[in-house]
């Protein structure tokens, strides 16, 4: 069990990560600078965001990293198979 | 408390109930009332198809019979007839008292129940749901009937949504006990084979129930709310197509799997040899688990999808089949390497195998796109999967003259039982293999072209024998419980699992020892502090082991009978799963016949909309009424099963591989958590599938403003903050400190909804309403289902308040407050990923 101090750091950041989503898409531009179309930069930037922000939640909120690894596995299970429905319907009207 | 526990005789036992056995009893007898309800609609359908455009039926009730005969046979009975075994034996066989959660188990059979009960109502309220098993869009949403014409429909639907969520419960149950109430040193690999398919099976619903509860939830909220998910030429067809075949393929080893263990089982047995290549048979049977998820398109290739994906499924398909060949040779070669008795339960497997063999082959032609083409419709499909789910039907059959004598402890007429075989084999074969030849008939039709006329009475006539066997069958078991003989302990010389080293019946608590494989054989240790350390039984462990004799098992039995001993008393009479069962019954009856009035109002809300639409609609009473009727029961009886003190403890010695280290309630939690991440997955899912198919940039954030959603990101950032220091406080036995962090969080939920309610208030005087377009749909449907979630977290905080304030919960066991907090990060985590999808992208 972490310490009070830890989960206060985590929910700062969580703040921030979460906030950072809504300044990608209001200064989509800049991605213009990198050579990224801003729509797509800013959505591929907010996705990352958004798998680090559940990853700390999961990992340290939901304590999945003091859990045995093969509840983190059941969990995978999970996100494959969402993944594997939308990803393979997805590409079948392609 | 076992002296308190109402007798077999008493209808308030089966009431009260959460005893394994008593269950698996009430599951086997409740199947077997399914079976005969669909079995005479099909009666009926078939005597309609006795001549093309047959005239007992009219069309909508041919249609209603031959939908619900399909709903009753794959979901009200295949699979629970299934659980009824998995309830009685799972537990036996891998040494265990009951299993990990059996309030839950108690509340999935009345889930089970009540849902089949509602199916029964739905041809009552204006005809029942007659879009076919597979509720192909858009025959599935009620667009050419009138709103009132929805109801029945609308119940059936429902009724499937309450099975599966009763299916569900049932699978976090058995995942959670299978994995860890495992008797000392039953490894996985020593688990009986029967014990192994049930726990396959489970890992498999795990995750293809979800995926059918999420295409449920969204078809029952187009009947209901009218939202357009299911209602549009913009892919509607294709999205339940892939949600629902993603369920629907690795349902079909969801109801074989149980069958084909029963064959594992009785094979073994009878032909007193133990399973050729049983190792290998576990590896086929886990890589068709995991292959079933990727076979889902072969039942599309009529669709639009492309040929490129039709051709890596076919692959696929294909791929899956070979598994399948290991497990037939192993089975065949079992036979030839051991001396076969052709008893009932072996005669019925041995039926099974050559019937799947059959069905097997006959498939692997529907996996080829080309033949599929020509295939597709028509009564090839329907003889080909008949042969399949019926051959599974055929090995439960064995699995019901197999442990009979162990459930009734009666023996019953071997003469009058191999009768019912013969029936049955010939009833069957003349029914669906004239399918075979009349392939060319189109499904769900009863008008067929000239030429085709013997085979469909042939098939008609083979309906009324395969009728027959089970009157055979019913006969032969209500005589032997009438008057059979006692059946011994071990009836059958070679059984193996450890549920023959006990009395048939067994008793309430199974073991007065514990069991132990410990020392590689099965042994009763007795606790008590005054007993020998250890005894030492006569029988193997699992039917991984050397084979064992009648005389060993009974070496056993003396420490079976053995004498009582101190332990922790665990429970077995909970009443609140039959009231929470009622009260979900009550719900959904009243929430079926909400279309009228939500037509009504959104007639008032849109009249342009509503007129374009042809929808109208009147304001009924009678089932809003209902609805909050059964709303008002299940508050009080989810309140009195929270508030009920039930004990049900964990074995203190037992295998636990792959889950050491956490708790049982935790694990049951985590199982319940990956369950739900692909319900709200295939929502999400949904969202994107559609986006995609109208062009990603077609559409843009439904809300107008983007801060409300960014504000809600900081509130549930907090409340997950909230939580977690609620965790804290009861762990530091800090009540103030959960007080205030508990109700923080409450707080925080409720500020929430009121910004969501705000949000859409203010779509709303924009004329934009959940039934305005897809687009709406999939916004107002997939942040209501969070919303939901929400809602039922604040019901759960609000209920903790109430312990902490009039009992001092959790303060000395912080353990509930971990595991709202596990749900409460989830619901945290999908709005992580709804905010950007919904509000920014």
């Amino acid at each position: 069990m972490a310490s009070v101090r830890l989960y206060a750091i985590i929910y700062v950041v969580l703040l921030v990560l979460g906030t950072s989503k809504f300044v990608f898409f209001t200064f989509d531009h800049y991605f213009t600078y990198l050579a990224i179309d801003p729509y797509w930069g800013a959505m591929g930037a907010t996705l990352i965001l958004a798998v680090a922000k559940s990853l700390l939640i999961m990992a340290y909120f939901q304590h999945l990293i003091d859990e045995p690894r093969s509840i983190s596995y059941v969990m995978g299970m999970g996100l494959f198979m969402v993944f594997l429905l939308t990803i393979a319907a997805g590409y079948s009207i392609q | 408390m076992a002296d308190d526990f109402p007798p077999m005789t008493s209808i308030k036992r089966w009431l009260v109930t959460t005893n394994h056995k008593d269950v698996g009893i009430l599951y086997l007898a409740t199947a077997l009332f399914f079976l005969l309800f669909g079995g005479i609609l099909a009666l009926l359908f078939r005597v309609q198809l006795w001549s093309s455009g047959g005239v007992i039926l009219s069309d909508s009730a041919f249609n209603q019979s031959v939908t619900t005969h399909g709903l009753l046979m794959v979901f009200w009975f295949l699979s629970p007839f299934a659980a009824g075994f998995a309830n009685y034996f799972v537990p036996l066989q891998i040494g265990a008292k009951d299993l990990a959660f059996p309030r839950l188990n108690a509340l999935s059979y009345w889930f089970y129940l009540f849902s089949g009960l509602l199916i029964g109502i739905s041809f009552f309220q204006g005809g029942t749901f007659e879009g076919g098993w597979t509720m192909y869009a858009p025959l599935n949403v009620p667009m050419y009937t009138g709103m009132e014409a929805a109801t029945g429909g609308n119940t059936a639907i429902l009724a499937l949504t309450l099975f599966t969520i009763s299916i569900t419960l049932g699978t976090m149950n058995f995942l959670t006990t299978i994995h860890r109430s495992r008797a000392e040193g039953m490894g996985l690999w020593n688990m009986p084979l029967f014990t192994w398919s049930w726990l396959l099976t489970v890992w498999m619903m795990l995750f293809a129930f979800a995926a059918l509860l999420a295409a449920l939830l969204l078809l029952a909220t187009d009947r209901i709310l009218l939202t357009q998910y299911f209602a549009t030429d913009q892919g509607s067809s294709l999205l339940w197509a892939h949600i629902f075949w993603f369920f629907g393929h690795p349902e079909v080893y969801i109801v074989f799997f149980p069958a084909l263990g029963i064959m594992f089982e009785t094979f073994q047995t009878f032909t007193g040899r133990r399973l050729v290549g049983r190792k290998w048979v576990i590896i086929a049977m886990v890589l068709v688990a995991v292959q079933s998820f990727l076979v889902w398109m072969h039942h599309m290739y009529l669709t639009t999808i492309n040929l490129e994906i039709k051709t890596l499924f076919m692959a696929t398909t294909i791929g899956i089949s070979l598994p399948f060949d290991l497990m037939v040779f192993a089975l065949i070669y079992t036979m030839v390497k051991g001396r076969v008795r052709f008893t009932t339960p072996f005669l019925f497997s041995l039926g099974a195998l050559v019937l799947f063999i059959l069905g097997g082959i006959t498939g692997v032609f529907l996996g080829a796109v080309v033949l599929d083409y020509e295939f597709r419709g028509t009564y090839w499909v329907v003889a080909h999967f008949h042969y399949v789910m019926v051959s599974g039907v055929t090995a439960l059959i064995a699995g019901l003259y197999y442990w009979w004598p162990k459930i009734t402890g009666k023996m019953y007429s071997e003469a009058l039982g191999k009768l019912n075989f013969a029936v049955y084999f010939v009833g069957f074969n003349l029914l669906y293999f004239p399918m075979f030849l009349a392939w060319e008939t189109p499904r769900r039709v009863f008008h067929y072209q000239e030429g085709m006329e013997i085979w469909h009475q042939m098939a008609t006539v083979g309906a009324f024998v395969f009728g027959l066997s089970f009157l055979i069958m019913f006969y032969t078991l209500g005589k032997s419980l009438v008057s059979g003989p006692d059946a011994p302990d071990n009836p059958w010389q070679y059984a193996r699992t450890a549920e023959w080293a006990i009395p048939s019946p067994p008793p309430l608590e199974n073991w007065s020892g514990r069991p132990s494989y410990a020392s590689g054989r099965l042994e009763f240790v007795d606790e008590t502090p005054a007993a020998a350390p250890a005894t030492d039984g006569g029988s193997p462990a699992s039917d991984g082991g050397a084979l064992t004799t009648a005389d060993a098992v009974h070496g056993t039995l003396d420490q079976a009978h053995g004498h009582g001993h101190e332990e922790e008393h665990a429970d077995h009479a909970s009443i609140w799963p039959f009231g929470i069962g009622i009260g979900m019954f009550v719900f959904l009856l009243g929430v079926s016949g909400l279309t009228p009035s939500v037509a009504a109002l959104a007639e008032w809300l849109d009249p342009e909309w509503a007129a374009e639409a042809g929808i109208s609609g009147s304001v009924d009473y009678l089932y809003p009424a209902i609805t909050l009727a059964g709303l008002a029961i299940l508050a009080y009886v989810l309140f009195e099963f929270g508030r009920e003190q039930f004990n049900a403890p964990e074995m203190a010695v037992a295998e636990r591989w792959p889950f050491e280290g956490v708790g049982n309630t935790k694990l049951g939690v985590w199982f319940f958590l990956a369950s739900d991440v692909v319900v709200f997955g295939a929502f999400i899912g949904a969202y994107v599938f559609m986006r995609i198919y109208a062009g990603w940039d077609t559409w843009g954030p439904v809300p107008d403003h983007t801060w409300a959603g960014l504000l809600n990101t900081y509130i549930l950032l907090t409340s997950s903050f909230t939580v977690i220091l609620a965790l804290v406080m009861a762990e530091r036995g800090n009540k103030k400190g959960l007080i205030a962090t508990l109700g923080a969080t409450l707080l925080l939920g409720l500020s929430f909804m009121g910004v969501k309610a705000w949000e859409w208030y203010d779509k709303f005087l924009q004329g934009d309403f959940w039934f305005s377009g897809l687009e709406y749909s999939l916004y107002y449907v997939t942040t209501g289902l969070h919303g939901v979630h929400v809602l039922l977290g604040l019901f759960i905080a609000v209920f903790m308040l109430y312990r902490i304030f009039t009992i001092d919960a959790y303060l000395e066991d912080s353990r509930p407050v971990e595991f709202f907090g596990l749900y409460w990060h989830f619901v945290d985590i999908v709005w992580v990923f709804l905010f950007p999808l919904f509000y920014l992208m």
